[in-house]
């Protein structure tokens, strides 16, 4: 009798690859002419749930390639890059890199942009909660300790750098939208934030300063080196008003004074 | 027959209740339907925040809650993933559930996960191995979980006892009781030809402490549990039958496909809450 061990891998094989279901037939109680339709019940249940699960995290992708060629693309996908996760929300970050070398998405440059800007959004939905930064506490510290500070981000928070104008076609591609859908591929490139300033994940164009200066501190700089780098590749970067805009924005979470435990 | 069994372990009476699902969340956010309980998937909880927490806290408020897994695989030979039962050991914590759910089957092999519950060879090596899994899992979380009868399209020559056969044992040797999905047994029966009552005898009385009902999807080849229609009326006979072997356990509404308003869902909960009232009636 086979060991348990082979009868999962045989059935997993099997439905992975419809080639097997002949040398795999045998295993299953009932008429042998039945396999093939029952195994294709659970293959349509397993590719199913890769492509719904990949539709959940991609709809933009989705609406530019269209509903049938992105099934398509998901079904290749999840050939290439199977879930290894019993949690299907953690399926599918790969697919940026998956439609930069996919032939037929090739003509889309700025597809792969889309991509990743779509799965850190999916994981910004998921993240910790936060509790905003009291402005306040900074109010009690003495300006020449400020520097030393370590902002800390939103766990929801994340940045992307796209030679594509990724911001714009996130908000043409929103189902509240409803003003011109005209996307000037042209205008790239794009700096923008990925957050969540209550439940649902926005996308923000950053200014150059803006970019280097939550960059900065996501890399553990301190405030004041963050600042720096920050005027130092935009002269138009006004360090207090930047302070201000992300603390109010719920983006910066803390500013820590160093030793401190990061929250 | 006598009409009611008396339950291994006291519970509260839970009656009636439907699966929280994200087209209803508006519904129980801005209103308190008229549900006993309310059944989550584990795993779309796993988030460490964001809006399905906020909206599960917020619910669970309200009603009793059952956490119902669906990725863990109990009977992946390779492998329970420790990860993923941390997860769930942090959202039981976190949540304080009624009821924990696993499904009796499995679903990995060689690190790919195929996301689906797949059905068990009954042997004496699967009996052994689900059986440690359970313990675990139960050592794990520090409670007790309910393991759920499996819809299947397949069923496995290597098999040397019936489903209802393996679940008996698998209760006495863990201590962990079941959750009857009673479409499952119908669904079995048509597919496989498993005698739905003669699974519903082999399960000793006082442990099931759980039913799920669904609709299924009749197909050429066979009956696919697509949990996407209302509950047909032969799972309606079936359940009457399990309601009289098992007593007036919680029952739940189950739709997962093509998702209705959910007043589709609180008329079939009715349903059962009648037939629940009907058999009080006559025990009374």
């Amino acid at each position: 009798m086979p060991a348990l061990r082979e009868l999962q891998h045989a059935l997993g094989a099997a439905i992975d690859d419809a080639g097997l279901t002949a040398s795999v037939a045998s295993l299953f109680r009932g008429a042998r002419d039945a396999a093939p339709a029952r195994l294709a019940v659970y293959r349509g249940n397993v590719f199913g749930n890769s492509i719904n699960a990949l539709a959940s995290v991609y709809p933009i992708v989705r609406k530019i390639v269209g509903t049938e060629f992105f099934e398509a693309t998901a079904r290749e996908y999840a050939r290439a890059h199977p879930s290894t996760s019993g949690d299907l929300n953690k399926y599918g970050g790969a697919l940026a890199d998956f439609l930069a070398e996919f032939p037929p998405t090739r003509d889309l440059p700025y597809l792969p942009d889309v991509a990743r800007m779509e799965w850190l959004a999916h994981r910004a939905y998921y993240a910790a909660d936060s509790m905003p930064y009291d402005p306040s506490r900074l109010a009690g510290l003495p300006p020449e300790r400020w520097t030393d500070l370590r902002p800390a981000l939103s766990p929801a928070c994340a940045l992307l750098a796209s030679h594509w104008p990724v911001a714009r076609i996130w908000t043409v591609h929103q189902d509240d939208y409803s003003d011109a859908f005209d996307v000037d591929l042209d205008a790239g490139p794009d700096r923008v934030l990925v957050h969540r300033p209550r439940w649902k994940p926005e996308v923000r164009a950053l200014a150059a300063g803006d970019y280097r200066f939550l960059a900065s501190a996501l890399e553990g700089a301190n405030l004041g080196d963050a600042l720096e780098a920050a005027s130092a590749e935009d002269t138009g970067f006004d360090p207090a008003a930047a302070l201000a805009r992300w603390v109010e924005a719920g983006v910066i979470v803390d500013l820590a004074e160093p030793g401190e435990m990061r929250s | 027959m006598r009409a009611i069994s008396n339950p291994r372990v006291p519970r509260p009476r839970l009656g009636a209740g439907v699966g929280l699902r994200a087209p209803h969340y508006r519904d129980f956010l801005e209103s308190r339907p008229p549900v006993d309980w309310v059944e989550v998937h584990s795993e779309n909880y796993f988030g460490e925040g964001g809006y399905d927490r906020h909206v599960l806290e917020r619910v669970r408020a309200s009603y009793p809650l059952s956490l119902h897994g669906v990725g863990l695989g109990l009977g992946s030979v390779e492998g329970l993933d420790d990860r993923h039962l941390a997860k769930l050991k942090h959202l039981v914590d976190a949540t304080e559930p009624a009821l924990v759910s696993e499904h009796l089957c499995w679903g990995a092999a060689a690190g790919r996960h195929f996301n689906d519950l797949l059905p068990l060879a009954y042997t004496r090596e699967a009996l052994a191995l689900v059986a440690d899994r359970v313990a675990r899992v139960q050592d794990v979380l520090g409670r007790h979980i309910l393991v759920e009868n499996l819809s299947t399209y397949l069923e496995f020559a290597a098999s040397e006892m019936t489903e209802g056969e393996f679940i008996a044992e698998l209760v006495r040797r863990t201590g962990c009781g079941v959750l009857l999905d009673v479409n499952n047994l119908f669904v079995n029966q048509i597919n496989q030809g498993a005698d739905a009552l003669a699974t519903m005898r082999a399960i000793p009385a006082g442990c099931v402490e759980e039913i799920h009902l669904a609709g299924h999807l009749v197909t050429e080849h066979c009956l696919i549990d697509h949990h996407g229609d209302r509950v047909a009326d032969a799972v309606w006979r079936l359940y009457d039958a399990a309601l009289e072997r098992f007593g007036a356990v919680p029952s739940l509404i189950e739709w997962d496909t093509d998702i209705p308003e959910l007043d589709v869902l609180l008329d079939e909960a009715a349903k059962a809450r009648a037939r629940m009232e009907v058999l009080h009636a006559r025990a009374a």
